[in-house]
């Protein structure tokens, strides 16, 4: 080996360097080619797709959006329409009770999470409080509180009649019917194999019940995709529903997650995973969409859903006040709207 | 080293700035350490998951530098709701309520599907064959009560030092997390 | 009799003591879990007394296992030294090389090495809130440590892509000189930019560029299969050309061993310049005798010398206007930079419905807290603008001092590796006439040298 030509000068090292950034850049250049030609993360091979599921058919909306208000509270649960058409709405700690403008009237607060709420006709405010249910009157004024019917009560909806209170206890599986005093007359609707009752079924706290025009309860069987009507004594009359992701059946595993009556006994139902609140008949046939999938845009989008310590993955609630108009709280987007029926 | 050799002065005056540089370098290397010693564990740290913010894209499946996945989707038994139809193991409108490949959402067929009593049936996942995909995921978290989730297995993990998958993670959920609890379970913050 | 009896009862309440705040431990814990219980949605009773299953929990790798890869590194690092220093045996070296390259290599699928540590101090020092592993940081200070006093044992025979280089190098061909010293720069690059992306938590670019970990895991992305193929092949011909030519932490090992106390010597005692051993050298370390330069050449030199130290602080000033003018585009390697950016190209667009890829859904998220995410982009960028400083600087820096060092010329009498160039491979051993006397290989009475005038420890540098 020639010993000069191993010797390192300042023009060697200067030509070496060219040399070198003509190879890296040779070899970027190769690199960068090579990541261009290779698939980017452009899709989600596994997507779980829904889109073709979130487009109604616009014949079957019969209704139209006349308003929309933000709720005041977070967390918000049920929805309320008063019989003075004062909205109440059940949120995190509090009921708070708006106009149908959406300006606050005034607050009912609790010490522990209210969880549903219902109005009696002469103003009787019954709030169902975690595990039992209290009384306010119109004033907001405290009346009394009822005492807990169990450990595991959990209540998720109520309704007033004339005489009795209905708890939808999602906990307990059942409906617990209270006197006016709030004295516990019976548990409607639990399994109960004499009666031939197969009792109901509640994967998540969303039961509700509704008292309809026709004496019956209406009570969702949420996991078994149906609407049950049962008497004030517990016998299953009849029941309505099936299982479908398409516009006439309740989707996903647990649905309607609320309910709501017209005065002719048409049942309005809402649904969770493909956010949605149809009009059915009396009888369960399928009549119209009050607001389809694509209206919802904030609880369609799974992102947004949070699992709360209550238990709840989004969803809706819808209260009817006297002009038959729907009012339907948003979970996700703690907002209501109230649509009317198009002319 | 016999001390009674003299040496030419050229060579001490450099081993005199070599000692100088070592002992800067060593004072360097001790500030460092004390730099740094006092935010240091003892412990390791391990990657996670967390279940809140996972929004279920598709990445863990991909990006593991392992061929299958070192995430997996797990079951919170306590917040299942046992259903009959269970979003997360039938696609949307199934033909029928049954294993055929056709109604099942699970790519891999990971998914067991065991009856226990009229109408409850039990889920669970044979991580031998889960891929970390989140379809599962996915519809139990849309329809149901999100009781499947995705966390990383850490008898799969490499425990890379920079996870690949957290660099990709659309939710920006993985996070470092003590090697002696490296779970972050649904059933921990419910 | 009695003592042992008493220390056995003292014991017994002891260990019932333990048991006792165990068990209220215990029972806190469970008190705690069962609360959580009571405030979460029951499962349905089960009528025929159904248990549920609990989810199964998998541990991570213990810590013991940890600190003893730690203590193996030690050990292999002292190893290492006696087998370089005192036996000065290849072979040696060569099985040293082997277990690294399957205990640190192939069973720890190199990772955490020492390398890649030298990013996670550098996130330490970045970010308050990252807690460094002990472990973590012994591999970074272990080999550093032992390279002030030993020069770079580490790569001997203890780092395992050095050993896989250097077992699969067969027919090791010379690198041009000027192409070499060029190359040469590399490793100091590469540690600035490796810090700079470390410190300020975008990436980990050592390792996401690491060729040779697909390798020790048998799996991996194409593009770094590849890659680890190509350089693997290129170790054939081209001696540790990862080592030389692009490993950072070789970068901070060759700054320590500069000053090392114990220098690796060709020749167990003195050279006698035969020039054996000039061609032993596969990785361009050797380096020749120099004579001193004369006066005329002196001045010459001492005048180009004085330019170039001008000359200096220029290429800092200009390299780091450079690193802050291409900061910006760096920063986008942090994620929440390219997320922001996503954000704002985005704005005013409506929102995807349908399938939505990963993009989509990181988007969806920014969209809920944006201010939050552009500040947090904000904040990295101009974290990256005093980095792209600095980083440029020292891009200047090394520039600087390469083209000084080649201008100096340092006299020498003997034939010896540089420093911090040599990885303490013991090849060059062999070559000298007076290694193989000391072996035994040959009788003393080949050599016509005199015999060393001082006795002291083979090996060590006497300088």
């Amino acid at each position: 080996m020639n010993p000069a030509e191993s010797i390192l000068t300042r023009r060697r090292f200067l030509v070496g360097t060219a040399r070198a950034a003509g190879l890296l850049a040779a070899g970027g250049s190769t690199v960068s080619w090579l990541r261009a030609a290779s698939p980017g993360r452009d899709a989600n091979p596994f997507a779980l797709d829904v889109e073709r599921l979130q487009h109604t058919d616009p014949k079957l909306i019969h209704y139209e959006q006349v308003a929309r208000f933000q709720g005041c509270a977070p967390d918000p649960r049920r929805i309320a329409v008063g019989p003075d058409d004062r909205v109440y709405i059940a949120a995190a700690n509090a009921v708070t009770i708006l106009d149908c403008n959406g300006r606050l009237i005034s607050e009912i607060a609790c010490a522990a999470p209210v969880r549903c709420v219902a109005v009696a006709a002469e103003g009787t405010v019954y709030v169902g409080v975690k595990d039992h249910v209290e009384t306010f009157d119109r004033t907001g004024q405290r009346l009394a509180t009822w005492p807990s019917s169990g450990r595991r009560t959990w209540l998720t909806g109520l309704a007033a009649g004339e005489k009795d209170v209905f708890a939808a206890d999602s906990g307990n599986r059942c409906v617990l019917r209270y006197d006016k005093a709030g004295k516990l007359l019976g548990r409607i609707a639990e399994r109960n194999k004499d009666r031939h009752l197969p009792g109901l079924v509640v994967p998540s706290p969303y039961l509700d019940v509704k008292l309809a025009p026709d004496g019956l309860l209406r009570v969702n069987n949420t996991g078994r995709h149906r609407v049950e009507a049962y008497t004030v004594d517990g016998d299953l009359e009849f029941f309505w529903g099936r299982p479908s992701a398409g516009i006439e059946g309740f989707c996903g595993c647990c649905n309607p997650v609320g309910l709501a009556l017209l005065p002719d006994g048409r049942h309005v139902t809402c649904e969770k995973g493909l956010p949605r609140v149809k009009v059915y008949s009396p009888k369960g046939v399928f009549e119209s969409v009050v607001a389809g999938t694509e209206t919802f845009y904030e609880n369609a989008k799974t992102g947004a859903l949070k699992t709360r310590s209550d238990g709840l993955v989004g969803g809706l609630d819808a209260a009817v006040d006297s002009q038959q108009r729907i009012y339907i709280l948003d979970l996700v987007a703690n907002d209501v709207r109230i649509m009317q029926r198009k002319a | 080293m016999n001390p009674g050799i003299s040496k030419p002065s050229s060579v001490t005056r450099r081993q005199f700035l070599r000692d100088g540089a070592r002992a800067a370098g060593l004072a360097g290397l001790g500030g460092l350490l004390g730099l740094v010693a006092e935010r240091s564990t003892a412990k390791g740290t391990v990657w996670q998951i967390d279940p809140q913010k996972c929004v279920r894209c598709g990445n863990c499946a991909l990006y593991c530098v392992l061929e299958q996945s070192a995430v997996k989707c797990v079951h919170a038994y306590a917040l299942c709701g046992y259903c009959q139809l269970c979003t997360g193991y039938f696609e949307p409108d199934p033909n029928d309520l049954n294993t055929g490949a056709e109604n099942c959402l699970c790519p891999t067929s990971a998914i067991k599907r065991t009856y226990i009593e009229d109408p409850y049936y039990e889920y669970t996942i044979d991580e031998q064959l889960c891929i970390g995909c989140a379809k599962c995921v996915e519809g139990c978290h849309r329809f149901g009560n999100g009781s499947l989730f995705l966390q990383v297995r850490h008898d799969r993990c490499l425990n890379c030092n920079e996870c690949a998958i957290a660099k990709v993670c659309a939710g920006d959920a993985f996070r470092r997390v003590p090697a002696d609890q490296p779970y972050l379970l649904k059933t921990d913050t419910f | 009799m009695k003592i042992a009896g008493r220390r056995r009862k003292t014991k017994g309440a002891r260990g019932r003591r333990w048991a006792l705040i165990g068990g209220m431990a215990l029972l806190w814990l469970l008190s705690a879990v069962a609360s959580l219980a009571e405030q979460r949605f029951p499962p349905p009773d089960f009528e025929g007394g159904h248990q549920l299953p609990v989810t199964t929990t998998p541990p991570a790798r213990a810590l013991t296992l940890d600190y003893l890869d730690v203590g193996v590194l030690g050990l292999s690092l002292g190893l290492a030294i006696w087998l370089v220093y005192r036996r000065r045996s290849r072979k040696g070296l060569i099985v040293l090389s082997i277990f690294s390259l399957l205990y640190f290599g192939f069973w720890r699928h190199g990772c955490v090495c020492a390398i890649g540590s030298l990013q996670n101090v550098a996130l330490a020092l970045g970010d308050r809130s990252y807690a460094l592993p002990l472990a973590v940081l012994a591999f970074f200070v272990l080999p550093l440590a032992v390279a002030i006093f030993a020069g770079r044992i580490f790569c001997a025979g203890v780092c395992p892509h050095g050993a896989l280089q250097d077992l699969v190098l067969l027919k090791p061909l010379k690198v041009p000189p000027g192409l070499e010293a060029a190359l040469s720069v590399l490793p100091f690059l590469y540690l600035g930019a490796g810090v700079l992306f470390a410190a300020t938590g975008s990436a980990f670019i050592i390792c996401e560029y690491d060729p040779f970990v697909p390798v020790f895991r048998l799996s991996g992305r194409a593009l770094m299969v590849l890659s680890g193929a190509a350089l693997l092949g290129l170790s054939i011909f081209v001696g540790r050309p990862y080592c030389r030519f692009l490993c950072p932490y070789g970068a901070l090992l060759k700054l320590a061993a500069a000053v090392a106390k114990w220098r690796v010597r060709v020749t167990p005692d003195n050279c006698t310049q035969c020039r054996l051993c000039e061609a032993s050298c596969p990785f361009g370390a050797m380096r020749e005798p120099q004579a001193r330069p004369g006066t005329q050449t002196h001045a010459r030199d001492r005048r180009r010398l004085g330019w170039l130290l001008l000359l200096l602080p220029l290429l800092l000033a200009g390299g780091g206007w450079l690193g802050y003018r291409f900061s910006a585009p760096a920063s986008r390697l942090h994620p929440t930079v390219s997320l922001a950016d996503l954000l704002i190209r985005a704005q005013g667009s409506p929102p995807k419905i349908g399938a939505l890829t990963p993009d989509d859904l990181a988007l969806e998220r920014a969209r809920q807290a944006p201010q939050e995410i552009l500040a947090a982009a904000a904040a990295i960028q101009r974290r990256f603008a005093i980095g792209g400083w600095i980083f440029g600087a020292w891009v200047g820096l090394v520039f600087g001092v390469k083209l000084i060092s080649v201008s100096v010329h340092r006299p020498r009498t003997d034939y010896e590796p540089d420093s911090g160039d040599c990885f303490a491979c013991a090849r060059c051993f062999e070559y000298c006439p007076n290694e193989l006397v000391r072996r035994g290989v040959i009788p003393a009475t080949t050599l016509t040298a005199a015999a060393p005038e001082i006795s002291g420890p083979p090996g060590l540098d006497r300088s």
